[in-house]
């Protein structure tokens, strides 16, 4: 399996950009060459260091206030990571809870979470947002929280209908004639025949939960405005951007960057994870 | 005069010197008015012939040498563009799944009419054409059929359009596969009966693809036995059915259980045939490693074809064609009658299951379905009992009832004495001890995420007991090694193993705590003929060891009378007949078990088939 893993690029690509970021996120004050806090009014709206006018001691360029703009860029990974990675945890764990229960009973407990689903989607999710973190207050905790209830539906509605699919086959019912209890079941027979799927909507949900916390950054909603995180920083940045564009590009392409790594990473993990597309090795002679 | 005719065809995978032929050296013709049988089982590479002539060989595969030609034309270097003017046209394909064949979106209208605009027929025409050509094969009342979607016919019927579009065209040549494997055995009587008719009138020439050499004999003129993409023998259906040579014929004869005559144990020829990638290593005969009169020289050289005389060739060393396959086997000896006096393992006393009908959100219940409808029966220690029925009789829904995975909604379940109707935690403990169920397709009954140690031994996990994993191997290899597998596959997954394999994993799982009574709901209805005469003999020898009873729910007579002392047949949710299988297929009361009876082969390649009763009773 392992060995398999190793042998998909995607996986490889995918896996090492995340790396990178989680060191740069566990290690951003050893890593950044400033402190992201620390305004040099000498050198306001600089650019990178290889274009004209750049100055070394800033490689990326500083912003309106003269602060290191990588500095920031690396700070801002741990706020990034560490919403990317709790919020889509939690609304993995909500959903996919429901999805099993809903699936595995079916009637009546399938038919309410169906229902509830399908009130929640109905919101538009950023109205939804905004009147949560109104209601629950400002914060990048409460920006975590908003994801989780409002993007557990869906892990819900995707896994559920993979339950179900599972549910018809023999093996349930032969998992529960040899014994099993309807917990195990669910727990060993069902659970890991959508465990890819759950793995690749994990990695999806880390993308989106970055983009919503840069999104609710940007318009102040999330961390302390003296924070460094991408969404302020394209928020600092809007006012002079035509002076210095480097200001939005650098933060938008993180963003990107963090992005395309969990997509990378999910797509490679489903197509290794899952027997079903193992070729066979042929009969045993 | 010939219609088609292939010379020396060979199919390869791959080009140059590492492309393996798949087809090798293929040569037949088939008669304008004849019937030409291509017989073999899965991966025979008897589709494979089909897929050619149509120019839609899979990727990676081509026609490597030969010709094939049809009305003067070689279909291998034709232009695609007249291909596709043949195709549809002057050579038309009846398949194997009728209902996946027709677009379920379209009514049978639509897709009539835009194949009848494909020959040209005027607009105005269509319709008449329709109900003429849905009238010729004998589909009632073809005015309303021809505004239903396909999900509104039965397979059987489905087919009867498929073959009305077929013989539209008027083609020279129709080429059939497997047009009936999907089909309940009555409906395939009449279905198969039909195309021969049809054949007949118009002078067609039919190339008729299946794995079934009964059937094959009765419907063919001559007949070609394909063994891995290799011709093992060929010519006119009654001598090569009535008297086979090549000992792959013989032994796929002696291998298929018999509704007559007496009972002897089936041949099984071991493993299975090689797969694609397995054939180059197989330079010589490919039967060799199964043949069961093979000598060393066999697996050196390809063997010639050697001429019988009358059009009957085979492809075999001269020593090999005489000797007995089959007839000196063991007589089977079934164990006398149990004592059926003794407290049944089994009884079920007027059970009923109905399936209530949908309920609107407004007014009231749909009338529901009777899917069983008051079945007792009762099954003695070690007897072997068999439900036979076609599709929709109930048959499954009573094994899942016997099973505690549905509740009946009347009468009473007793196991071993127990009353076990409630759905509780006592009855299910005493179910656990006392029942087994083998599932029909092992493909979707086998978690593929589990190897086949965790597979057989699910049942041990389940009980938490032994806790120690060596234990529990050691019972896996236990299992691998009654159920007659290799060891090495204990770190498999389902993926990787063949069907047989996997139908023998799936037996495993179920004798794993060792049960009084085993439920084998179809369990060789997807296995090649000398699959399943492994499984069925494996079943014999597991009873002979442990002693169980088992209830095999089937389609197939003649697998009902090789295995089970009594027998229930069921029709439409109820039992309409029962008792000892020797007086029930010997002298049949009830209307439907005779019917059933007839409309398999017989034995006999000299009987008359289908039998009048049958052609007189014709259900739409």
């Amino acid at each position: 399996m392992i060995a398999r893993m190793v042998a998909s690029p995607r996986v490889v690509l995918g896996a090492a950009l995340v790396l990178v970021l989680a060191f740069v996120a566990l290690f951003a004050p050893a890593i950044a060459p400033h402190d992201p806090a620390e305004q040099d009014l000498m050198f306001t709206l600089l650019p990178p260091a290889w274009d004209a006018g750049g100055e070394a001691m800033y490689p990326f360029g500083t912003d309106s206030l003269g602060r290191c703009l990588l500095s920031r860029l690396i700070h801002g990974t741990r706020v990034a990571l560490y919403v990317a990675v709790v919020a889509a945890f939690g609304a993995m764990l909500l959903g996919t809870a429901l999805a099993l229960i809903g699936g595995y009973c079916g009637g009546r407990i399938d038919w309410l979470i169906g229902r509830a689903v399908d009130v929640w989607m109905a919101f538009p999710p950023v109205v939804l947002a905004l009147i949560l973190l109104v209601g629950l207050g400002t914060g990048v905790n409460m920006v975590i929280i908003a994801i989780i209830v409002i993007d557990w539906t869906r892990f819900c509605r995707v896994i559920r209908s993979e339950v179900l699919v599972v549910m018809k086959r023999d093996y349930i019912p032969a998992a529960r004639l040899s014994g099993f209890s309807h917990v195990q079941v669910v727990l060993r027979e069902v659970l890991p025949a959508v465990t890819p799927l759950v793995v690749t909507l994990l990695s999806l949900e880390m993308g989106i939960a970055v983009i919503v916390e840069a999104t609710m950054s940007f318009v102040g909603l999330s961390v302390e405005a003296d924070v460094a995180a991408w969404g302020v920083m394209i928020a600092d940045a809007r006012q002079f951007m035509n002076q210095s564009p480097w200001g939005v590009v650098l933060p938008m392409l993180a963003i990107f960057l963090a992005v395309f790594a969990f997509n990378l990473l999910g797509d490679g993990l489903r197509r290794t994870l899952d027997p079903r597309l193992m070729v066979a090795r042929g009969p045993a002679s | 005069m010939t219609v088609l005719s292939a010379e020396g065809l060979t199919v390869t995978l791959g080009r140059g010197a590492g492309a393996i032929p798949v087809l090798r050296d293929l040569s037949f013709r088939v008669g304008a008015g004849r019937v030409l049988g291509l017989v073999g089982e899965s991966g025979a590479g008897k589709s494979m012939v089909g897929r050619a002539i149509a120019g839609n060989l899979p990727g990676g595969f081509g026609v490597s040498a030969g010709t094939l030609t049809f009305d003067g034309e070689d279909l291998v270097r034709i232009a695609p563009a007249r291909r596709l003017a043949l195709l549809g046209d002057r050579i038309c394909f009846i398949p194997q799944e009728p209902q996946t064949a027709l677009n379920p979106l379209m009514t049978v209208a639509a897709q009539f009419g835009e194949h009848l605009a494909r020959l040209g027929v005027a607009k105005a025409d269509r319709p008449s054409h329709m109900l003429a050509a849905l009238d010729s094969v004998r589909l009632r009342d073809p005015a309303s059929l021809l505004g239903r979607y396909p999900f509104q016919l039965s397979g059987g019927m489905c087919q009867r359009v498929l073959i009305a579009m077929a013989f539209a065209s008027r083609p020279a040549l129709i080429i059939a596969d497997e047009p009936t494997t999907a089909l309940d055995v009555s409906t395939q009587a009449h279905v198969v009966q039909l195309i021969r008719a049809l054949q007949a009138d118009h002078g067609t020439a039919l190339l008729f693809i299946t794995h079934d050499l009964r059937l094959a004999a009765r419907v063919c003129d001559e007949m070609l036995v394909l063994y891995a993409g290799e011709m093992a023998e060929r010519g006119p259906a009654r001598a090569v059915m009535g008297a086979p040579r090549h000992p792959y014929t013989r032994s796929l004869k002696a291998s298929n259980p018999t509704l007559t005559g007496p009972l002897r144990r089936l041949v099984s020829l071991p493993d299975q045939m090689p797969g694609i990638g397995s054939l180059r290593a197989l330079p010589g005969c490919r039967f060799a490693p199964r043949c069961p009169v093979a000598d060393a020289a066999c697996g050196a050289a390809v063997p010639g074809m050697i001429e019988l005389g009358g059009g009957h060739a085979v492809r075999c060393a001269p020593g090999c064609l005489a000797g007995a396959i089959g007839a000196d086997a063991p007589g089977l000896a079934m164990p006398a009658v149990v004592a059926r006096g003794a407290a049944p393992i089994l009884l079920l006393e007027g059970v009923s299951k109905q399936y209530p009908g949908r309920r609107a959100w407004y007014g009231r219940r749909a009338p529901g379905l009777d899917a069983v409808c008051d079945v007792s029966l009762d099954v003695a220690p070690g007897e072997f009992v068999g439900i036979v029925g076609e599709s929709g009789s109930g048959k499954s829904t009573l094994a899942r009832l016997v099973m505690g995975l549905e509740r009946p909604s009347a009468g009473r379940i007793l196991v071993d004495g127990r009353d076990v109707t409630a759905a509780n935690r006592g009855a299910r403990v005493v179910r656990l001890g006392a029942l087994q169920m083998v599932f029909q397709d092992p493909q979707s009954a086998l978690n593929p995420r589990r190897s086949v140690a965790r597979l057989v031994t699910q049942a041990l996990e389940a009980a938490d007991r032994p806790r120690d994993a060596s234990d529990r191997t050691a019972r896996a290899q236990e299992l691998l090694r009654e159920t007659g597998l290799p060891p090495d596959l204990l770190e498999r997954f389902p993926s990787q193993l063949s069907g047989g394999q996997k139908q023998r994993v799936n037996i495993a799982r179920a004798l794993c705590v060792t049960p009084r009574l085993l439920v084998a709901d179809e369990i060789v209805s997807g296995l090649d003929v000398s699959v399943q005469a492994q499984i069925l003999n494996l079943l014999l020898d597991l009873r002979a060891e442990f002693g169980f009873a088992l209830l095999l729910i089937s389609h197939d007579l003649a697998v009902v009378r090789y295995l089970c002392s009594r027998v229930l047949v069921m029709h439409l949710g109820a039992v309409v007949e029962s008792g000892e299988v020797a007086k029930v297929f010997a002298d049949p009361r009830h209307a439907y078990t005779r019917s059933l009876l007839a409309s398999i082969p017989p034995d006999d390649a000299a009987a008359a088939w289908p039998a009048a009763a049958l052609r007189a009773a014709e259900p739409v």
